[in-house]
């Protein structure tokens, strides 16, 4: 009886202390997330790195209100989306099987747009006097939330990042020319190494 | 005799608070090396929190447009700052070139800015809440004008 109750007393601690290593873990906030932009030119022997923690981008843009950006949203000329039912077009990628949306073929350029593991992706390959390459991948997620102002000509910047910081780590942008190449990319890394 | 050494005790005592007061919001560290044409080494250390002080004693008419022009990104300047002050360490800007390295960063509770060239490096390191009650004085200065 005696053992009994030592055994029980033992499982209550266990319980206890991994209940409270659980709860203490649930608690700690998350990481931080960073927005990187690294722009590299091997003609000049030239870099530059900005890491830019989201949640200052977050705090940030709703102060400021100058031109097209107010209050963390930005608008878009009208006439941009004349006779464009954004909102619906976007329900019809998000629901739509991954595939290939969109494909230019051109002399010197092509482009496809398509849909795959919950992105958008935009390919562009330039071939003509000035080659260039450019990758755009974002989640769809953050394409929701950046049209998800109750206007249709709004971009609401604010809420994208947020849903961007929630989203994996993710190589946003690249471009690449003869001597360039840009890259933008979210992570928990403090610095672009 | 007794009487004398609890003056000098309180003295003392007063100097160590009044000196632990002033560097509670830190320090603020330039270093400047020039290497050429001749060698320069200039250093200096001082309590952050005089800045705010020295700035109060500003004359209006010395800060020209200055507080004016300010004034409107106060509420950018106060959300970044505040946020920057919660955030854990980390590297801002890092520009490189052949000859030139400039690094701002965010070390413990200051901001911290290197450049390095051929002939001279030059590190300011300064506690982002100095900066924040900095600024802030100077754009109250201008609602005083205002008002």
């Amino acid at each position: 009886m005696r053992k009994a109750t030592q055994l029980a007393g033992a499982l209550c601690l266990l319980v206890a202390s991994v209940s409270g290593m659980a709860a203490s873990v649930l608690a700690a906030p998350p990481p931080e997330r960073y927005l990187h932009v690294k722009v590299e030119d091997a003609k000049e022997g030239e870099s530059v790195n900005v890491n830019l923690p989201l949640s200052i981008a977050e705090k940030i843009l709703p102060t400021v209100n100058k031109g097209e950006l107010r209050d963390g949203h930005v608008t878009i000329n009208k006439s941009d989306l004349d006779g464009i039912d954004v909102k619906g077009l976007l329900d019809a990628i998000r629901t739509a099987p991954d595939n290939e949306f969109v494909t230019v073929k051109q002399k010197d350029e092509d482009v496809r747009i398509a849909k795959s593991n919950g992105n958008l992706i935009v390919h562009v390959r330039s071939t003509g006097q000035e080659k260039q390459n450019v990758d755009i991948t974002i989640p769809l997620k953050v394409v929701d939330a950046l049209f998800s102002t109750a206007k249709d000509n709004e971009l609401n910047i604010v809420a994208a990042l947020h849903e961007l910081s929630d989203a994996g780590d993710a190589l946003l942008v690249t471009v690449q020319d003869a001597s360039q190449h840009v890259r933008v990319w979210v992570d928990s890394k403090s610095s672009s190494d | 005799m007794v009487l004398l050494g609890k003056i000098a005790l309180g003295i003392t005592g007063t100097m160590l608070a009044g000196v632990g007061a002033i560097c509670s919001q830190g320090m603020i560290e330039v270093n400047v090396v020039e290497r050429q044409p001749e060698v320069h080494h200039v250093y200096v250390i001082a309590p952050a929190m005089l800045v705010p002080i020295v700035t109060h004693f500003i004359p209006r008419h010395d800060l020209g447009d200055a507080s004016q022009q300010l004034r409107p990104y106060m509420p950018t300047i106060r959300a970044a700052l505040d946020q920057l002050q919660e955030t854990e360490d980390f590297v801002m800007v890092d520009v490189k070139d052949r000859k030139q390295h400039v690094e701002v960063q965010k070390i413990g509770g200051s901001l911290v800015i290197d450049v390095k060239d051929e002939n001279e490096t030059v590190h300011v390191e300064t506690p982002v809440r100095m900066i924040s009650s900095t600024l802030e004085q100077l754009a109250d200065k201008e609602s005083a004008t205002a008002d």
